[in-house]
């Protein structure tokens, strides 16, 4: 017994070196791997660090999701065609931060990644997280690109270091009202009335606001006969829908989340309320891929009108190809090719700085015109207050099991269908 | 104010106050026997439903046939909780029981969405669309069936707890620990078997409102915080006033959702809770503690 333990407790000199030797490489290993950091930022960046600040995980966790993937699609899309020339083909790397849908957390995600070496952000897609990291980004002097966020307070701060490609809330209303009349200018049976139905978190009241803004401000003859707001995480919303119902609408204007998307179309589709149709004015909830496996026929016909992706460019069926068999996911949405195009700005300004300080990012960011993208209307460009001018939204439209843009007529796919088929006889 | 619209804000706000009834049983048993306040409670209910949905999307069992199999597994699953974690809190201070309580259903909810990520899901079984229309009121038959099995299992805790030996030995150990482990009942077992009862009563709740709601990971809380106003409405430990408490809140938030903005309707129950615990901290059914 003693001797065994002698043996196993003891290393002799051989192993003992043995030891130190395998240490060390391991060590150096280790460093090599980890990218010496001090000493690459003074050779010149080999490796340029973006920090992504997407809601991952909470309540829209799905949402989060699909803008992570897009964001990193980018990355490693411009990495394949040899990163960014003009500094050496240095590439690109993605830091994930997840806000949780939290405006601190993502605010100390966004701190986390600038610590890190980030030298540009790109995120959040909720408003409220959004406008706390445009906050610290000023602060910080951090370039800020926001992929996707709709409040327009966020850009009329005054900043001088944030960026949006998203269309802005008061557009959205604005697109909607032209294509309301357009519905309303094609149908062959008069829409009259209509009920406004939102759920009562910001993002709810906010667009709801707008909306009825815009209605009125075109002078878009319809009848709002009855406002219906809803708590966010309602567990039953029948005695809403029975409201709805009571007021005789001609058209239902929806603005919910993905939840609330499939207990409101169910609960139409039981009390069978009568509706020409379903129009939303630019909400989540009734493209994305998992709506038509949960709702089957009842996902058809229903329209809406969010920022879109552009059917007919050539660049998006490239891009959504290899989305689609990279992340075995349905095709690309708003949130995937917003957050896609997020990086590709931040890529597209990097190459034309040639470098990685703050103002002359700011400063080719500026200059940004894109023209060949994915997302609907002209090219990408800044206006003073770092807003896109030129982004705005299409209208959808659910048709066999697939959502198709029918208008803008200048990117549609195809025309739309109105007036709609009840529920119930889909 | 229309009155086809306010019966039919009456009937769903009865079916909806049916399960929510099942589901505040199972905290306030839990509550009568152990004093513990289960604050996972949502979040058993959700793995309740996620059992559900899987045997309903893989096997084609329909979640009112599946509560055969998702009741005993709960069972077991609130079974193991109580023997493993809570046991050994059970004469902890207050705050530490809660600290675990909500430990487990942090673990909870992480565990669903590291197992099945945080997709939307939605099951879309035989009955989740049917509605029985009478004149102008709308009848769901999800709901109704939901009520029906919610009231019959509610039965059916009542009766366990009153005729059967277990149910004895359960309101025992709930009367007087001490006393209950005099006469030779294993108060542990008793313990955990009420915990499990306890918990299949919400597992079944989350069955039965799988064709209902859209499935995540995060609707836990909501569910937790409702079944805790409507035990304090009820009376903290009394099985009728979870019963009767459920049945009420379940008709003043859709009462509510009628004659107020319906945004307020969350309001309303919250207004009910501060107004008991102002003029009857007891609870409609509770009685007074020492």
């Amino acid at each position: 017994m003693e001797k065994i333990r002698k043996k196993h407790s003891f290393l002799n000199v051989k192993e003992k070196s043995f030891l130190i030797v395998a240490g060390t490489i391991l060590l150096g290993m280790a460093l090599v791997i980890t990218g010496f950091p001090g000493i690459t930022i003074a050779a010149g960046p080999k490796v340029i660090k973006i920090g992504s600040i997407q809601p991952a995980t909470g309540m829209i966790a799905e949402i989060g999701q699909a803008c992570r993937r897009g964001n990193l699609l980018a990355v490693e899309d411009i990495n394949a065609r040899g990163g960014i020339k003009s500094m050496g083909g240095a590439k690109l790397e993605l830091l994930l931060g997840d806000s949780e849908g939290k405006p601190p957390i993502g605010r100390s995600e966004a701190e986390r990644l600038i610590k890190n070496g980030s030298v540009c952000l790109v995120g959040a897609f909720m408003s409220s997280v959004t406008m706390a990291i445009a906050t610290l980004a000023e602060q910080r002097g951090v370039p800020f690109v926001i992929d996707i966020a709709a409040a327009d307070p966020i850009t009329q701060q005054g900043y001088k270091h944030v960026f949006r490609n998203f269309t802005k809330s008061s557009v959205f209303g604005r697109c909607y009202a032209d294509y309301i009349k357009d519905i309303i200018a094609h149908s062959k049976v008069p829409i009259k009335r209509a009920v406004l139905m939102n759920i009562d978190d910001l993002f709810g009241t906010v667009t709801a606001k707008f909306t009825l803004k815009a209605l009125k401000d075109k002078n878009v003859p319809i009848d709002i006969v009855a406002h219906i707001t809803f708590p966010h995480a309602a567990k039953d919303i029948s005695t809403e829908v029975a409201k709805a119902k009571a007021a005789k609408p001609d058209i239902l204007i929806p603005i919910v989340r993905i939840a609330s998307s499939r207990v409101l179309l169910k609960e139409l589709y039981k009390q069978k309320v009568k509706l020409l149709g379903i129009v939303a004015p630019g909400c989540p909830g009734f493209y994305e891929p998992e709506f038509f496996k949960d709702m089957r026929k009842l996902a058809n016909f229903i329209m809406d009108s969010p920022p879109w992706i552009n059917p007919k460019s050539s660049m998006f069926k490239e891009v959504n190809a290899r989305y689609q068999k990279k992340f075995n996911k349905g095709p690309m949405d708003t949130n995937s090719a917003y957050a896609y195009e997020g990086v590709m700005i931040i890529a597209d300004a990097l190459e034309r700085a040639k470098s990685t300080e703050p103002d002359k990012i700011v400063a080719a960011l500026r200059k940004t015109n894109i023209k060949e993208h994915i997302t609907l209307g002209g090219p990408i460009v800044f206006d003073k207050n770092g807003d896109n001018p030129n982004a705005i939204t299409g209208m959808l439209q659910n048709l066999n099991g697939r959502t198709r843009l029918v208008l803008p007529r200048e990117f549609a796919e195809v025309d739309y269908v109105f007036p709609t088929p009840n529920l119930w006889e889909r | 104010m229309n009155l086809t619209l306010l019966i039919q804000a009456l009937i769903g706000g009865f079916l909806v106050g049916g399960v929510y009834s099942l589901i505040a049983i199972g905290l306030s048993l839990i509550f009568g026997v152990m004093k513990i306040i289960n604050f996972a409670h949502g979040e058993i209910m959700m793995i309740a439903m996620y059992i559900t949905y899987w045997l309903f999307v893989l096997l084609k069992i329909d979640p009112i046939i599946s509560i055969i199999i998702v009741a005993p597994l709960i069972f077991l699953l609130g079974y193991c909780m109580q023997r493993f974690l809570v046991n050994r809190i059970i004469d902890a201070p207050e705050l530490i029981q809660i600290l675990l309580m909500l430990g487990v259903a942090i673990v909870l909810t992480n565990l669903a969405l590291f197992i099945w990520g945080p997709d939307h899901r939605m099951a879309a079984t035989r009955f989740s669309l049917s509605a029985i229309m009478l004149g102008g009121i709308t009848i769901d038959v999800s709901r109704l069936i939901a009520f029906g099995i919610a009231i019959i299992v509610s039965i059916g805790v009542f009766l366990f707890l009153a005729k059967t030996e277990t149910g004895k030995m359960i309101r025992a150990a709930a009367d007087n620990r001490l006393g209950a482990q005099i006469v030779g009942i294993k108060v542990n077992r008793v313990y955990a078997i009420s915990f499990g009862v306890g918990s299949a009563c919400v597992g079944i709740a989350g069955a039965l409102i799988l064709p209902l709601i859209p499935l995540d990971p995060y609707l836990g809380p909501s569910y937790t915080l409702t079944s805790f106003i409507i035990v304090i409405l009820g009376g903290m430990g009394s099985l009728l006033g979870a019963f009767i408490g459920g049945i009420i809140i379940g008709v003043a938030e859709s009462l509510g959702a009628v004659l107020l903005v319906s945004s307020l309707k969350e309001l309303v129950s919250f207004s009910i809770l501060i107004v008991i615990l102002l003029f009857r901290p007891q609870g409609l059914f509770g009685t007074r503690n020492e």
